[in-house]
């Protein structure tokens, strides 16, 4: 394949409807890509992801023997497969494709700085055009996928996800922290909209898995260490103090969440003033002797450590209001909220019922929170406009979802991001919201995010979906953006092997003395190793120094 | 002893019935995806932007699009629709039809010449009826076929037996006024159905005065007002004169919660006036929104720190209160009537335009595909579905994913398709 | 040379694929503003950035540098910041042996979801760059005296002295030497600082030597040291097998480079 001079480079500059048409001179930067050097062919689409926009560009590639493509559009995160995938089909390399950032890292965060904006476009384009001039066609590598998946995490999303991953075929390891399977459903006494009862869910999920052969569960088990990459995970696991190893294909993660404690809210004592989960325990026991019961939502929600909504406490305060209620037919129930999220269509019929039960509802702000004294709630009733004094036996705050503490130690063994609540970040919040930015890892339920049983069980099938794209492949192909060693200039000094954290390369004997060898499958393309090799003898395919020096050098035009 | 099908079946091609296929198609499980109309993309594609994050909405669609249209193990059936259902779980004989689109399909170009000659004007389904269309027409400019459709029903030549302007100035000679309708019967174990939902017709609802006051609008009218590939460019006009537009007034809950239509939460609506705001603020500073809603739905992931910031930094009020009806000045200015909760009275505002999010409520059609199906609805329309098996429907063998099941948002339309997905890999692989 | 009016820095960027390049995207995506003087190169990781890269940007020059990774123990590569760190610190240490100022290069983390934080970086370098002026302006030489002294800096980061040393700072101070003593981060520092300064004067004088033969005093007028710290270094050289002497002319000895 052609390289350097004879590079016939096709750029490919998109408007995106108005998103970066709307702010750069997208026909300037047409004409300007023109003009650059080995440029042979510039065009503007509206939406070059369009099909209309790659058949444009397998025209152009056809049509003027191409053979490096340039777009310059929104982001390589979410198109550049897709644009790597119309060059293969195109007869081209899928490496001999670049992509310039002009819009989430230009168009809209420029929005007012007119020609300034589309100045800094002239500049990226130039730098790409330069790095696409000395880009190398490049061969995927393909690895074999371990037909097994890990999940971490035995309550409903967990279990749910193993059994739909068996009843494919596939091989599940399940790993579960406490002694038992079954999570916070354990803890829990009716569930919601129907009332379904949580231990008759519990045991049915428990005892499919149980009986599912192809489920292997581990409980009282924790993880200690993940390595490896998609298809090819290398988990450590922690069991009664000894350490167990296995080989899994991809990992789903379904930790997930806790109740917060609200010391210090409220009055909170766990006797007189209790959580919502500490009453299903009342209700479960038949313990709960209560006339008047004062229920306060956002307890933890939607303040400054927590702005996030819960979303589960609302239904859960009707229900187990209603449950009070039906119970105890004479009792008095208030619930103290905010708004209230009864989205859907099941969950609004049950808060009209619960109205029409005699619940009452008092809305409070966050300004004037509700108090509790010694066997009264004073609250002020912003519908009213006045301040109301209820007398309680038991106050039930329905205290926030958070993230287990422990959390980040995962993530850390993943190597997958948290949002600033503690929750598991996802690949794309909209499109890809049971995936990890990192191929072979997902994650569903509340260790995503607070949500239902019926979400979590969704979102359970849609992570054993995922798992299943990547098991059913049977290979995964592997990126080819590795390092490779300039074995002349190599000193075999070792110091490559002792800092990279893959053990990706070692340095081994060899007629010529002590040589640097690049392990391919294992290598993770980060460059550390290039970057600091004293004989410069290390460099990195897709990313090597030279293509790196090029765009700096197009960037400036050459010289102080 | 004929071999397990090893397909399955996708009534939808918005976004849920494209993840679906993806993942099927991925792994390795032949697709059959069935759309109504001229071509995928559903509602996702008519929007603008989606919350919480501002994506441009068919610039995240249009790559899975793609993929759906090149993926060899889907085939596409647009213009199709389901007229009957036979067997079981495993082995289900489904007949479709595809209705003839009169342009063949190889050979559109998709130059327009056709759409700019035709002498027909129909209100342009797409665009909400925004702007209207030719009896050929692109359904829309990034949609998946992408070619031409003539609409039968107004075609002149095919109703009346004249004109034919397009087929004379098609340079590729692809109009074909002899096509015919097709019967396709798949043999598929599978069936997914993600039919998605239609915005409530909010002229019923006569005191919000739609189609009375002319800048009283729905949210989908909206979004195709400020989508760049809309009918006006992306600039905010007003309907009534195309003057600027300053101050708006949301209006939730239209045809939801309200017990003489939909006593149900739609869901969506409070986030995506939210959204709606903000892009109007974005296009112009000096505009200013009040959003009048009853309980604010912000549960989601990053939804309540959206709906700080629309506060904070987009000049966006949010008004509890049920909005009793809306009237007009002389200037057609919609006027708010509504009962501020916060101090009990009865208010007017005036605003430029007015915004009515509608409530969403099952495809039309939806219950005839259920009977073909033989699937219950529930009381609303949607697809009968158990609060503890969520995709799965009253049959077996057939999974529902998206907003045919109730009204939700993206991230979730997008995540029970990956799970009918596995559901349906389920029942293959058994 | 004092920054002047209208003065807009050019700064390279360099950002790493999975948490910073990610948290410009979501910046872009949440439409927070930021002031257009950044040009962005994408790294796997900013494990890749060779500081002979950050020195060509301000060889040709760039006003300002920036790199950012992962918050550290989030890396992707797992130690791949760490190690961005430490070379990024020499090279800081480097800037100002040339003269410029250290704040011109800047390594920062920024994960995937901080947008906000990002934006927020950007700005405030841009600013303090705007501040420093164009680059040089903070030195009290010509512009071609600062691209000698950079590139000399070049040459010290691409040889293999500098980039052994710091290369092997994490092991030296956490698992220590051949003979397992541990080496204090101050007592690195020191001696990283004075590796630094050899380095650097060494490629200076080797760079004034250009194809020429000078006496000590020639090159000591030529790269500003005094005599005896360039006999010192011409004494280390010469064992190296950098430099010899090629003819005494008077009674001064004049020195040249070695193989050319």
């Amino acid at each position: 394949m052609v390289e350097g001079s004879d590079a016939r480079i096709g750029v490919f500059v998109c408007h995106c409807g108005t998103n970066i048409g709307g702010f750069l001179d997208v026909p300037d930067l047409v004409e300007y890509s023109r003009r650059l050097p080995n440029v042979v062919y510039s065009k503007d689409n509206l939406y070059t992801c369009s099909d209309t926009g790659l058949t444009e560009i397998k025209n152009a590639i056809k049509e003027n023997e191409l053979n490096r493509v340039v777009v310059a559009a929104c982001t390589p995160r979410t198109h550049e497969p897709l644009f790597r995938s119309v060059c293969r089909e195109e007869g081209l390399n899928p490496y001999l494709f670049e992509f310039v950032n002009i819009r989430d890292q230009c168009s809209w965060v420029h929005m007012r700085e007119g020609e300034a904006a589309t100045e800094k476009a002239k500049d990226l384009i130039r730098m790409g055009v330069a790095r696409a001039t000395l880009l190398k066609p490049q061969e995927e590598i393909e690895i074999d996928v371990t037909q097994c998946t890990m999940v971490i995490g035995g309550g409903v999303a967990g279990m749910t996800c193993s059994l739909s991953l068996a009843n494919q075929g596939f091989d599940v390891k399940l790993i579960e922290r406490e002694s038992q399977l079954g999570g916070l459903l354990n803890s829990l006494h009716k569930l919601y909209p129907n009332n379904e009862d949580a231990s008759r869910l519990v045991s049915k999920l428990k005892g499919d898995v149980k009986k599912n052969k192809r489920i292997d569960v581990l409980i009282s088990t924790t993880v200690s260490n993940i390595e490896g990459f998609v298809g090819n995970y290398d988990v450590t696991v922690k069991h009664g103090g000894e350490d167990e190893h296995y080989k899994v294909g991809t990992i789903v993660v379904a930790t997930g969440a806790e109740v917060y404690r609200p010391e210090g809210l409220y009055g909170y004592d766990g006797e007189n003033v209790v959580t919502q989960l500490e009453l299903e325990q009342l209700l479960r026991d038949g313990g709960l002797e209560a006339n008047s019961v004062v229920m306060i939502q956002c307890v933890g929600s939607r303040d400054r450590d927590r702005p996030y909504c819960s979303k589960i406490c609302c239904m859960n305060a009707l229900k187990n209001a209603m449950i009070i209620k039906e119970v105890n037919p004479e009792s008095q129930v208030y619930i103290l909220y905010r708004d209230i999220q009864t989205h859907g269509t099941r969950y609004e019929e049950h808060y009209r019922e619960a109205r029409e039960n005699g619940v009452v509802f008092l809305k409070y702000s966050p300004e004037r929170q509700p108090v509790v004294e010694d066997g009264t709630v004073r609250v002020f009733d912003e519908l009213l406009g006045e301040e109301l004094i209820l007398p309680f036996d038991l106050v039930v705050l329905s205290a926030a979802m958070v993230a287990h503490p422990d959390v980040k130690d995962l993530a850390q063994m993943l190597k997958v991001p948290v949002d600033e609540s503690g929750f598991f970040l996802e690949a794309h919040v909209k499109l890809r919201p049971v995936d990890f930015a990192t191929d072979g890892l997902f994650l569903c339920g509340c260790a995503r995010w607070p949500c239902d049983i019926g979400e979590s069980i969704s979102q359970a099938f849609a992570a054993a979906s995922r798992s299943s794209v990547i098991l059913s492949a049977g290979r995964v192909v592997a990126e080819p953006i590795i390092s490779f060693v300039d074995e002349e200039e190599c000193s075999g000094c070792g110091l490559c092997e002792m800092n990279c954290p893959f053990k990706a390369i070692r340095v081994e004997e060899t007629e010529r003395g002590r040589i640097a060898k690049v392990i391919e499958a294992s290598c993770k393309g980060c460059g550390m190793c290039g970057a600091g090799c004293p004989q410069r003898a290390i460099s990195m395919k897709h990313f090597s120094d030279e293509q790196l020096v090029a765009q700096i050098n197009a960037l400036t035009g050459g010289g102080l | 002893m004929g071999e397990k099908p090893g397909s399955v079946l996708i009534i939808g091609g918005g976004v849920a019935g494209i993840q679906a296929a993806l993942d099927l198609g991925n792994m390795g499980i032949r697709v059959h995806l069935a759309e109504r109309a001229p071509s995928i993309g559903g509602r996702m594609a008519q929007l603008d932007k989606t919350f919480p994050t501002n994506d441009c909405s068919i610039c995240i669609l249009s790559p899975k699009m793609a993929d759906c249209s090149r993926h060899p193990n889907i085939t596409l059936h647009t213009l199709s629709e389901v007229t009957n259902v036979l067997g079981q779980a495993g082995s289900f004989k489904v007949s479709v039809r595809k209705r003839a689109r009169f342009v063949k399909e190889k050979d559109c170009i998709n130059c327009g010449a056709c759409s700019a000659k035709c002498p027909v004007k129909v209100p342009d389904e797409f665009d909400a009826g925004l702007r209207t269309r030719g009896a050929i027409y692109l359904y829309y400019l990034q949609g998946i076929p992408p070619v031409m459709t003539i609409d039968k029903e107004h075609c002149l030549y095919l109703t009346r037996g004249i004109c034919r302007l397009c087929e004379t100035v098609c340079p590729r000679n692809a109009i074909d006024y002899e096509q015919q309708d097709e019967e396709l019967v798949l043999d598929v174990g599978a069936i997914v159905v993600a039919t998605g939902f239609d915005p409530f017709d909010p002229s019923v609802i006569t005191q919000y005065g739609y189609k009375r006051i002319a800048n009283v609008i729905t949210s989908l009218e909206y979004e195709r007002l400020i989508c760049a590939s809309g009918p006006t460019g992306g600039h905010l006009k007003r309907p009534s004169d195309g003057g600027h537009v300053e101050k708006i007034a949301f209006i939730q809950c239209v045809g939801s919660r309200d017990l003489y239509h939909n006593p149900y939460c739609s869901s969506v609506c409070c986030m995506h006036a939210t959204k709606e705001a903000i892009l109007a603020h974005e296009h112009d500073p000096n505009v200013s929104s009040y959003i009048f809603y009853m309980d604010l739905r912000a549960a989601g992931k990053g939804f309540q720190k959206y709906v700080a910031r629309a506060e904070r930094d987009y000049n966006i009020s949010y008004i509890k209160g049920r909005v009793a009806s809306i009237t007009k000045d002389g200037d057609e200015n919609p006027i708010i009537i509504y009962e501020d909760v916060d101090s009990s009275e009865p208010r007017k505002m005036a605003v430029d335009l007015a915004i009515l999010a509608t409530s969403l409520v099952p495809r039309n059609g939806v219950e005839g595909l259920a009977k073909i199906l033989a699937v219950e609805t529930d009381e609303f329309g949607f697809l009968k579905t158990d609060p503890f098996s969520p995709l799965n429907t009253t049959r077996p063998g057939v999974f529902a994913c998206g907003c045919c099941r109730e009204p939700v948002d993206i991230p979730e339309c997008v995540l029970q398709a990956s799970g009918a997905a596995a559901k349906a890999a389920e029942v293959l692989r058994r | 040379m004092n920054s002047e009016e209208g003065f807009e820095p050019v700064i390279l960027g360099f950002l790493c694929n999975w948490c910073s390049y990610a948290g410009a995207d979501l910046a872009g995506v949440s439409r927070f503003q930021y002031p257009p003087n950044v040009r962005v190169m994408r790294v796997m990781c900013s494990a890749r950035v060779d500081p002979t890269f950050v020195l060509e940007a301000f060889t040709q020059g760039l006003d300002g540098v920036l790199v950012f990774g992962c918050h550290p123990g989030d890396c992707h590569y797992m130690t791949g910041n760490y190690q961005t760190e430490r070379r990024i610190v020499m090279t800081q240490k480097i800037l100002r042996e040339v003269g410029l100022s250290p704040e011109r290069l800047l390594v920062d983390w920024v994960s995937a979801a901080e947008g906000q934080r990002f934006a927020s970086l950007v700005s405030k370098f841009t600013e303090k760059i705007r501040e420093l002026g164009p680059l040089g302006s903070e030195a009290v030489f010509e512009k071609e005296e600062l691209v000698r002294r950079l590139k000399a800096s070049s040459d010290a980061l691409a040889d293999d002295r500098l980039r052994w040393l710091v290369g092997r700072e994490k092991e030296l101070i956490e698992e220590g030497n051949v003979f397992g003593e541990r080496l204090p981060q101050e007592e690195f520092d020191h001696v990283m600082l004075e590796s630094i300064r050899r380095e650097y004067e060494k490629n200076r004088i080797l760079l004034s030597l250009g194809d020429g033969a000078l006496t000590v005093k020639e090159m000591a007028g030529r790269v500003g040291l005094s005599t005896r710290e360039v006999l010192k270094n011409l004494v280390v050289m010469e064992g190296e097998g950098l430099v010899t002497v090629s003819h005494i002319e008077g009674s001064s000895p004049k020195y040249i480079k070695t193989g050319g």
